[in-house]
């Protein structure tokens, strides 16, 4: 894990010192190629909808190489790059309260009916991973992006900090309650042995 | 219970949804698109450029035809005064012996009077002008 921290920080002094020569254009593919898949992830984990991930990936991307000419260098490459898409993605929230603000009756009425036909699906058994995942989207927001981001990222703790701009401590804490909650949850469905049936089911 | 004591429950839930949290691959023509975004934004960026400097080019030229009138309307102005202060020393010269010859001794407060309702008629027609006075009866 550190070796891999070490090769991470060094491709950042590499774009660091590209864009100190100039070569503003390499730097950007350079980072494109390290950063674009972990941007995308981090839009997923705070979004949960792959398509307006896609659009704040695309825009985050896109406003990155706007202003890497002007990255000095002052913060980290990766804390300066997540805090573009965390701000991209905090303003695709808020466009998405607003637009569900303004919806009218027959909007109310169609979410009603999209409700009630999610809610008929959840009466048919679901396999491990898919029951996981619903009950991981029913953790408190901060559990679920930090357990879902942990996952997306080779369990690396100081990865999520550095996305989520919080302490890697409250990182740990936020996945020991996720996992604690997740235990509960499955005992409260009526699993007496949950870590057998975590083990055997697929 | 910190992530590094795992209990035999947490190592189960651990690979269970290290199964099941799997990581979104990127969109099929997810670089494609934005390869075309940022295309569009460099053209963009451009024609911006190009805009802006025709807009200060613009603004350049304004302010120097502006600066070309200012001057001018002083020397006018400069001009204007100088000629109607000679204008009225030779007035009062052809003047001043004909009005001795018709108002006797207050032919000076004649000329006075005359140089003060002269003076009071062009400063009204200023105002007026100024104050748009004309529009404004216009309008009532």
């Amino acid at each position: 894990m550190h070796s891999a921290a070490a090769a991470d920080a060094a491709q950042d002094r590499d774009i660091l010192a590209l864009l100190q020569s100039g070569a503003v254009e390499p730097a950007f593919q350079l980072t494109l190629g390290r950063y674009q898949d972990k941007v995308y992830r981090l839009c997923c984990a705070l979004l949960r909808d792959p398509s307006a991930a896609e659009d704040a990936a695309q825009e985050s991307l896109v406003r990155i190489w706007k202003a890497i000419g002007s990255y000095d260098g002052r913060a980290s490459l990766s804390t300066w790059i997540y805090a573009i898409t965390r701000n991209r993605c905090l303003t695709a929230i808020e466009r998405r309260r607003e637009l569900a603000s303004l919806s009218d009756d027959a909007v109310a009425a169609e979410a009603e009916a999209m409700a009630e036909s999610h809610g008929a699906a959840d009466d048919e058994p679901l396999e491990g991973s898919a029951l996981l995942r619903e009950l991981v989207d029913g953790l408190p927001e901060r559990y679920r992006r930090t357990l879902t981001l942990f996952y997306y990222h080779d369990r690396s703790v100081s990865e999520v900090a550095r996305m989520l701009a919080m302490p890697e401590g409250t990182v740990k804490t936020n996945l020991s309650r996720a996992r604690a909650a997740l235990a509960e949850q499955l005992r409260r469905r009526g699993l007496s042995d949950p870590r057998h049936w975590l083990e055997t089911s697929p | 219970m910190s992530i590094d004591e795992f209990q035999p429950l947490d190592a189960a839930l651990d690979a269970a949804l290290a199964r099941a949290l799997v990581p979104p691959a990127l969109p099929a023509g997810f670089p494609m698109r934005l390869q075309a975004a940022l295309a569009r934004q460099a053209t963009g960026a451009d024609e911006r450029a190009v805009s802006r400097a025709l807009a200060q080019r613009e603004q350049r030229q304004r302010m120097a035809a502006l600066d070309a009138d200012y001057l001018q309307l002083r020397r006018r102005t400069l001009g204007t005064l100088i000629g109607g202060a000679f204008a009225a020393g030779a007035a009062v010269a052809v003047a001043l012996p004909w009005l001795q010859a018709s108002f006797g001794p207050n032919a000076i407060y004649v000329l006075a009077a005359l140089g003060a309702l002269v003076g009071i008629g062009i400063g009204t027609a200023s105002w007026i002008g100024h104050l748009r006075l004309p529009k404004l009866l216009e309008r009532l």
